[in-house]
Formats: structure tokens, C-alpha cells, sequence
């Protein structure tokens, strides 16, 4: 959390109007943040993204012209050409799938929210500042739905990992740190932080940020399922 | 003694067949219009039709009398002629060598004479039946040793021939006198049956003219043997008469008939063959007979034109009995010509093969005189028509001759046949299979048309009604799902917005009033618009899930399965993963695995369920299965399944259900890939 009290300064960008300036009047009220543009395209974003170089942007996934994914793709342009700049995607699909398709090139500084978050005001600014600081967001709905799949594929790249390495990585996912996974695991931490380690290697995970690892790893056994073969 | 058996008959036979062979040149050499006339036209053919008769029935008295007769004559013919230059005629020889000659030819010459009337005495099947039959057949060899005896008296020469008229002339008269006899006897006993009564119709006609040519001949003889110019000529035609009825008659009978006692199978060739050799034999003696005769008394040229013009005169005759002969032996004919018109007037009624195969054998064989006909009309292992004709047909014999039916390039069917009949298969015959086998192949081809024609307009009636079906079922269930997004947004979630209208209000009043409890009614202002939010949410996934416009089939599916209370494989091929295909695909293919795993949860009580998505040769392929309760029989077309089955093939594509009670479905779907026109409709 960024200790500065300086207000963060942000884009929005929403094509629906009400939404548009809703959402703003409410940052605003905050007192915490400055919306120093808002936009109702993705290409307006990207112009007040290169103009204005702000500390995050929120930005919807439908937008014109086509109204499918616009946010997302804006997102991986930001965040290829300004690491710096967070982005948080709300989105009206409670649907893991676009979540997937944000982080599909990694979860630096990217959120994924649903759009009913506006309204827990807390938590959007929440948001806001972890992907200002280059961390990650993920909406809890998603994550409900992901926990609670009884889903396994083939192809999984959980396949490598031993069973031990699975219950930890089951435990990761919801949200223990090792000391708690050894706790219920009935293992030293030492031995949970090996298999970690395993598993991060195993997952090619080897040269990112430890945090970005955890969530990586937690993200790739939500998505492919837990494997619950013996 | 006169009928021999067995080793007897064999020297008889060559005995006869020796004499022949020396007696004609010598006779030739001696006075060929006195030999030739009664060798070819009496000795041969009688000779020839007993040979071949004993050859096929040895032990019939029948065929044996007549070979007898035959070799006895011949025998009889070759010792006069042995006696040198000029053959004695009489019954006077000047030296003892002449005399004994003389004495052992007319001998054989009775023999000959008393196994003839023998013969024709006992038809038709050659055995002694009453007694006076037997007596005077009998006393008839008491004349064996009569022309000795006759020689030896001395008479004069003069009165020696009207002491006891020769007996070749008379004897076959005699013969057929007790023939006549014989069967007016078994007419008035009524003894025969229907078959035997056409049989004595022909006996009576035989006899009648037998008598009457014996007679007649009986008569003209004497002037035979006087040598006279053309009366000897109508003598010896009228003389050889009898035997050449005699022996043609008799082999016909006996091959075409079946002469009672003679069981044989026989070539109808044959038969034309012997008949052919005595009937040759008569014209030819009868023609030599008038030629000679000629010569001994007209300058050469005109002898030679009377030779040439008697051949001629003859030989319309002669054709004329060879067509009768044929006829007989054969039976009536088509001629190739009305072959082909018979068998094209059927062709062209040839719409169903069925039928035409076993008429076009039937015909071919009759018409053709094959033993057998192989008929097979179309394609491939399972011809459209099939017809066989003839016994042998059917047990796979391996053909005499094949003839393919061909249209173009294609082969439609084949002709077998076996040989024929009788006689060799000529280039015409050939010919008419052939024009028949093309003429077939054109009917072939166009029933084969025809069957493609009607079951393609079957399909296309089928699809069409179907369709009109399928057409109706999808409207009727687009309509109800209207009607339950329409009761989804009136009865759900706009009551719903009725509701947080009310609870602003609310708020408001609360505010009004500085109540404290502002607050808590805001809070749950908002946790309903969230609940709003979740409904429509609902709602508009119910319609359309916008991950499957926006990230394809795999997407939509794996996000679906996340959802399922219980668990699921997912196996998707890595091509399909990220692969996009024409939203109709994507959308029918979403819709079957979503509805096929609505019905899983519904009915199947199932453990666990595998999706597989894969594609294989242009078509997507997926495969739901479970492992519950499987299908019953009677659910197997229900609403929800026909429904799918509606969705899938409105896209061209192919739905399959199996199940079994108690072992699990697996519903399997082939969808034709159609890749997306653009990257997003």
C-alpha cells in the first residue's frame, strides 16, 4: 500500500454514460483518487493513457465498436508499453474464462473485477492501488467458482506434480501462507517450502516475484482443476 | 442264326461294312448302273441305320434285324459281284465256281429279304407277340435254301423266276402285311394307351405305304433287273423306297420316340447325322441310277446333261427332306432375327429386373438351344436381377461362354452360358448374345437410373418432410423460450426493480425523518440491485453465453463444466482449444454438450461425466458420456433428445445416442466444419 497521500490519478474508461460518470463522482468523493480523464472507448483510453500517464486505469471489458473484449486487449497494450501503469478490467462476466484471458500473459498490475464493485467502494480502491503497485487482483466470485469445480483436463500441466505438491498447491489456493499449509498439512515449513519451490519450477515459474509466483502457481491449479485422480 | 448276338453280330457288322467297302468299287468297276443304284439306295441306308441303332442298343431285336439285313444285302451284293464280268442276274451260271457264287449270293440275298419282313413284321418292338406270328415268320427260313435248291433243278430259264417271284420283292410286302395285321388286332383289343395310339396312327401309315411300295416295287423289279432305260429307273426308285422308309423311319423312331425296348439318351445330331447319311445315300443312288441309266443309251454330252439336270431336279427334294429331317429332329426354331425382336420387345419393357433377368435366360436358351443361360443384371456382388435357365444353371459350373454387359467403361452384369444343345455355336449365335447383352446393359443402366432417381426423390421427400418437422419443432422452441425470458423479466427481475423502487422510496422517508435506519436500508438497497444484477446476469447468459462469442467453443464449455455440481473430464483436442468455427457451429455444438449435461444432471444420476471435443477429417466431433443410469428404451426419442437432434441437424450435422439401462449414455455429435467469415459477428 503506498504510503504517499498523494491522490492517485486515473482514467476511466466506461462507453456507458450513467456508469461513466457514477463511477466517478464516486472515486472523486473519496477524496483519494484525481479522475483525470474519462473516456468512452478503448482508443480514447489509449490516447489519455500516452497523454496523461496515469497511476491506473479502469477500464470496462465491452466497449465500443465491437462490445466484446476491448478492455482486455487495451489492457495488455498499457501494460506492454507502460509497465508502470495498473489496470483494473471490470467486467459484467462473473466468467473465469476473460479473467484467464487477462492474465494470460502474466498478472503484474492487472485486476479483474466484477462491475457490481463499484458499489463496495473499498474495495475498487483497493484494487486500484494494488495494480498501481504491480500486484494483482482477483475478483472472490471467480475464485468461488474455481475452488468449487469439480472440473479436471487432460492436458493439464498439473499433471507433472506430485501428489504432495498438489495438496500444497490446494492449500495455497486458498490463500495459506506455508506456515499454515504446514500446520495442516502436519509438515515442517521447511519441507512445504521445498515443494513450493518444486512446484514453481515445475510450473516454469522461476523468475518471477515471489508473490507473482504464488499467485501464478494458484491461478494455473485453479484453472486446469484440481486433479483428484489418486 | 439270322439275329445274332454279341460277338455274331460284331462280324456280322463288319462282315457287312467289308462287303460294302469292297462291293462298290468292284460294282463301279464292273457296271456302276447296276450296282450303285441298289447299294446306295437300299444296302446303306439300311446297313447305316442298323449299325447305328445296335451301336446305342445292342440287344434290341429291332436294331439288329435291321444291321442284319443291311450286311446280309451287302454280303449277298459283294459275292454276285465277286463272280467277275458280267454279274450274273439269273439264275443260270455256266462254270461250278459261277454257280456256287451265284448259289451263296441269292442265298444271302433271302436272308437279307426274310430278316426284312421279320423286321417290319414285328414292330415296333421287334417280339413275337401271337401265333400265327411266329408261324410264319417261321416258315420263312424254309426260302434259305431255295435259290440253291431252285438252281439245282433243271428248269428252264425262262420259267425259274415265275416259279417263286424273288423274294426281296416281296418279302417286306409281306412284313408289312402282318404289321397291318398286328396293329389292327391291338386296335380292337384296345391295348394301348393314348400315347401308343399316336404312335400306331404313324405304324398304320408306315404300312400302307410300305404295302404299297412293295407292291409296286414287287412289280417294277422284273424290269430292274431287264435293265431298261427310264422304267428301270422308276423301278429301282419305287424298289428302294421301302428301305429307305424303312430304315429312316425306324432310326427316327427310335431316337426321337423312343421305339418301345430302346432306352437311350442320345445327341439329337446323331440322329440328324444317320438320317442325313440315308437320306444323302437314297439321292445319291437315285441320281446315279438316272444318270447311268442315261449313259447306257444317249451320246455322253447329253447324258451328262441328263446327269446335272437330274442333281438339279433333285436337289430341292433332297434339301426339302434335310429341312423336313431337321425340323423333325430339332423342333421349330426362331431364326436369330426374331430371336433379337422377341428379346428386345422384352427389354424394352425392362423397368423391372427382376423379372427380365429369367426371361432374358429363358429365351436366350430356347432360342439359342443351350443347355444352360446364367443371366446377371448389375453391378457388384448384389445384381439387380438374376435369371437362370436350365439345370445346370444353378450349381455354379463354370461357364462354356461369358458375355459382359457394358455401358461405357462400367460393368453392369454378364451372360454365362453353357454349350449347346446340339451342333457347334456359331458367329451368329455369338452375334445375337452380344447385340442382346448390349441392348441389356442399356436397360441395366437405365433401371439403374431410374432406382437412383426414386430413392434420391425418396430422400429428398423424406428430408423435406423432415425438415417441414424439424422447421416446426425449432420455431415452437424458440417460442417458449421467449416466453420463459419474457416471465424471467416480468416476473423476476422487474419485480424485482418494483421492489428497490419501493426501498428507495423507503430510504427517502427514512431521510426525511433524520432516522437512523437510513443506513441499513441503503445497505440492503444495494445487496438487492447486486441480487438484479446476478438475475439478469442469468438471464443473459440463458440467451446467449457471451464467452462463446467471445472465446469460442473450448471457452464456453470448460467454463460450463467449472459450473457442473459434479465431476467432469474435459478433452479438448489442442486444435480445437483455440480454434474458432462459424458461430451456427459453435452455438449448436455449445447448445447439445449444455443441454446433454442439463439432461446428465436431470436423469442420469450420474458419478461423473467426460467431455471430449475433438475433430477428425473436416468435422468437429463431441462426446458426452456418463456413467449413470443410462437410457431408457422408451426416452430414447423424447422432446429434449429430438430437440438436440433439431439443433445439430439444422447445421448439417449428425447426432448419435447410446445407452444401454444401466451403463451409462453417451451422446455423440458430427458437425461439418465451417470455419468463421470474420473474426467477430
Amino acid at each position: 500500500m503506498p504510503d504517499a497521500p498523494a491522490r492517485m490519478r486515473i482514467v476511466i474508461a466506461e462507453d456507458h454514460y450513467l456508469v461513466r460518470e457514477g463511477t466517478r463522482r464516486l472515486l472523486e468523493d473519496t477524496g483519494e483518487v484525481d479522475v483525470i480523464a474519462a473516456v468512452g472507448t478503448a482508443e480514447e483510453l489509449l490516447d489519455a493513457v500516452e497523454r496523461f500517464r496515469p497511476d491506473a486505469v479502469i477500464a470496462d471489458i465491452r466497449m465500443p465498436p465491437n462490445h466484446h473484449t476491448e478492455g482486455i486487449t487495451a489492457a495488455h497494450t498499457i501494460r506492454a508499453s507502460h509497465p508502470g501503469i495498473g489496470v483494473v478490467v471490470l467486467s459484467q462476466h462473473a466468467n473465469e474464462q476473460y479473467a484467464f484471458d487477462l492474465f494470460q500473459q502474466g498478472t503484474n498490475g492487472l485486476a479483474y473485477l466484477l462491475k457490481e464493485r463499484i458499489g463496495e467502494l473499498e474495495e475498487l480502491l483497493r484494487a486500484l492501488r494494488e495494480v498501481a503497485a504491480g500486484r494483482s487482483v482477483i475478483d472472490p466470485r471467480i475464485v468461488e467458482v474455481l475452488v468449487g469445480s469439480h472440473i479436471r483436463t487432460v492436458d493439464a500441466p498439473l499433471a507433472q506434480l506430485t501428489r504432495r505438491e498438489l495438496d500444497v498447491l490446494r492449500q495455497m489456493a486458498q490463500g495459506k501462507n506455508n506456515r499454515n499449509i504446514a500446520e495442516s498439512l502436519s509438515l515442517s515449513e521447511s519441507t512445504i517450502e521445498k515443494h513450493v519451490n518444486s512446484t514453481f519450477s515445475k510450473l516454469g515459474l522461476v523468475e518471477e516475484s515471489q508473490l507473482h509466483r504464488r499467485v501464478t502457481a494458484v491461478l494455473t491449479y485453479l484453472r486446469y482443476g484440481p486433479n483428484r485422480a489418486p | 442264326m439270322a439275329e445274332p448276338e454279341g460277338r455274331p453280330r460284331r462280324v456280322l457288322a463288319i462282315g457287312g461294312g467289308v462287303a460294302l467297302l469292297y462291293g462298290v468299287p468292284t460294282g463301279v468297276g464292273i457296271s456302276a448302273a447296276q450296282t450303285l443304284p441298289w447299294t446306295m439306295a437300299c444296302i446303306l441306308p439300311c446297313y447305316v441305320a442298323g449299325l447305328s441303332l445296335s451301336w446305342h442298343s445292342p440287344r434290341h431285336p429291332v436294331a439288329r434285324r435291321l444291321l442284319a439285313a443291311g450286311s446280309f444285302g451287302a454280303i449277298g451284293m459283294a459275292v454276285r459281284l465277286s463272280m467277275g464280268k458280267p454279274p450274273a442276274t439269273g439264275w443260270h451260271a455256266d462254270t461250278p465256281r459261277a454257280w456256287a457264287f451265284l448259289g451263296v449270293a441269292r442265298t444271302f440275298d433271302v436272308l437279307a429279304a426274310i430278316t426284312l419282313c421279320r423286321l417290319v413284321a414285328l414292330l415296333p418292338d421287334g417280339l413275337v407277340r401271337r401265333g400265327y406270328e411266329r408261324v410264319v415268320l417261321r416258315s420263312l427260313w424254309l426260302l434259305v435254301p431255295y435259290p440253291v435248291l431252285l438252281m439245282a433243278l433243271p428248269l428252264s430259264e425262262g420259267t425259274r423266276p415265275w416259279l417263286l417271284v424273288v423274294p426281296e420283292s416281296w418279302a417286306p410286302g409281306l412284313g408289312a402285311g402282318l404289321l397291318l395285321v398286328r396293329s389292327l388286332l391291338d386296335t380292337r383289343e384296345r391295348r394301348a394307351g393314348p400315347a401308343a395310339r399316336t404312335d400306331r396312327l404313324w405304324m398304320i401309315a408306315l404300312v400302307a405305304f410300305v404295302v404299297f411300295a412293295g407292291r409296286g416295287s414287287a412289280r417294277l423289279f422284273r424290269l430292274w433287273l431287264a435293265g431298261k432305260g427310264l422304267n428301270y429307273f422308276i423301278g429301282s426308285a419305287l424298289g428302294a423306297l421301302p428301305y429307305i422308309t424303312i430304315s429312316a423311319g425306324l432310326v427316327y423312331a427310335a431316337f426321337r420316340h423312343r421305339l418301345p425296348g430302346m432306352d437311350f439318351a442320345i445327341r439329337r445330331s446323331l440322329v440328324y447325322g444317320v438320317l442325313w447319311t440315308i437320306i444323302g445315300a437314297w439321292y445319291l443312288g437315285m441320281t446315279t441310277a438316272l444318270g447311268l441309266t442315261a449313259g447306257q443309251y444317249l451320246p455322253i454330252g447329253l447324258a451328262v446333261l441328263v446327269a446335272v439336270t437330274a442333281t438339279m431336279l433333285f436337289q430341292p427334294v433332297h434339301r426339302q427332306l434335310n429341312r423336313l429331317a431337321a425340323r423333325r429332329v430339332f423342333g421349330a426354331r426362331p431364326t436369330n432375327f426374331e430371336l433379337l425382336v422377341q428379346c428386345g420387345t422384352t427389354l424394352e419393357h425392362a423397368y423391372d429386373l427382376k423379372r427380365l433377368g429369367p426371361q432374358l435366360a429363358v429365351t436366350l436358351r430356347e432360342g439359342l438351344d443351350l443347355r444352360w443361360v446364367r443371366v446377371r443384371l448389375g453391378p457388384g456382388r448384389v445384381p439387380f436381377g438374376f435369371g437362370s435357365a436350365g439345370a445346370e444353371a444353378e450349381t455354379g459350373q463354370s461357364p462354356w461362354g461369358e458375355v459382359r454387359l457394358r455401358y461405357g467403361e462400367e460393368v453392369l452384369g454378364s451372360i454365362e452360358y453353357g454349350p449347346k444343345e446340339e451342333g457347334r455355336f456359331t458367329p451368329e449365335d455369338q452375334d445375337v448374345i452380344e447385340t442382346l447383352a448390349r441392348q441389356a446393359a442399356l436397360a441395366v443402366h437405365n433401371a439403374q437410373l431410374t432406382a437412383e432417381l426414386s430413392t434420391r426423390v425418396d430422400e429428398v421427400q423424406r428430408q423435406a418432410c423432415e425438415l417441414n418437422a424439424s422447421r416446426t419443432r425449432i420455431v415452437q422452441a424458440q417460442d417458449t423460450e421467449r416466453r420463459r425470458i419474457e416471465r424471467q423479466l416480468h416476473d423476476g427481475i422487474q419485480q424485482e426493480l418494483v421492489a428497490l423502487v419501493a426501498k428507495l422510496a423507503l430510504a427517502r422517508n427514512q431521510l426525511c425523518r433524520n432516522g437512523d435506519t437510513v443506513h441499513t436500508t441503503l445497505t440492503e438497497l444495494q445487496d438487492d440491485a447486486c441480487r438484479v444484477i446476478d438475475e439478469l446476469r442469468e438471464v443473459a447468459h440463458g440467451i446467449h453465453p457471451p464467452v462463446l462469442t467471445d472465446q469460442g467453443l473450448a471457452a464456453a464449455v470448460l467454463s460450463k463444466a467449472r459450473r457442473l455440481p459434479l465431476p467432469v473430464v474435459v478433452e479438448v483436442d489442442p486444435s480445437v482449444s483455440s480454434a474458432r468455427f462459424a458461430p451456427e457451429i459453435e452455438e449448436a455444438a455449445f447448445f447439445l454438450v449444455s443441454e446433454a449435461l442439463t439432461n446428465v444432471l436431470k436423469h442420469a444420476r450420474a458419478d461423473g461425466v467426460t467431455i471430449r471435443i475433438g475433430r477428425a477429417d473436416g468435422s468437429l466431433l463431441l462426446d458426452v458420456s456418463d456413467d449413470g443410469v443410462g437410457l431408457p428404451a422408451a426416452s430414447r426419442l423424447g422432446s429434449g433428445l429430438t430437440g438436440m437432434r433439431d439443433r445439430i441437424e439444422a447445421v448439417g450435422g449428425r447426432l448419435s445416442i447410446a445407452g444401454r439401462p444401466g451403463g451409462g449414455t453417451t451422446l455423440r455429435a458430427q458437425l461439418t466444419e465451417r470455419s468463421r467469415e470474420t473474426a467477430h459477428a
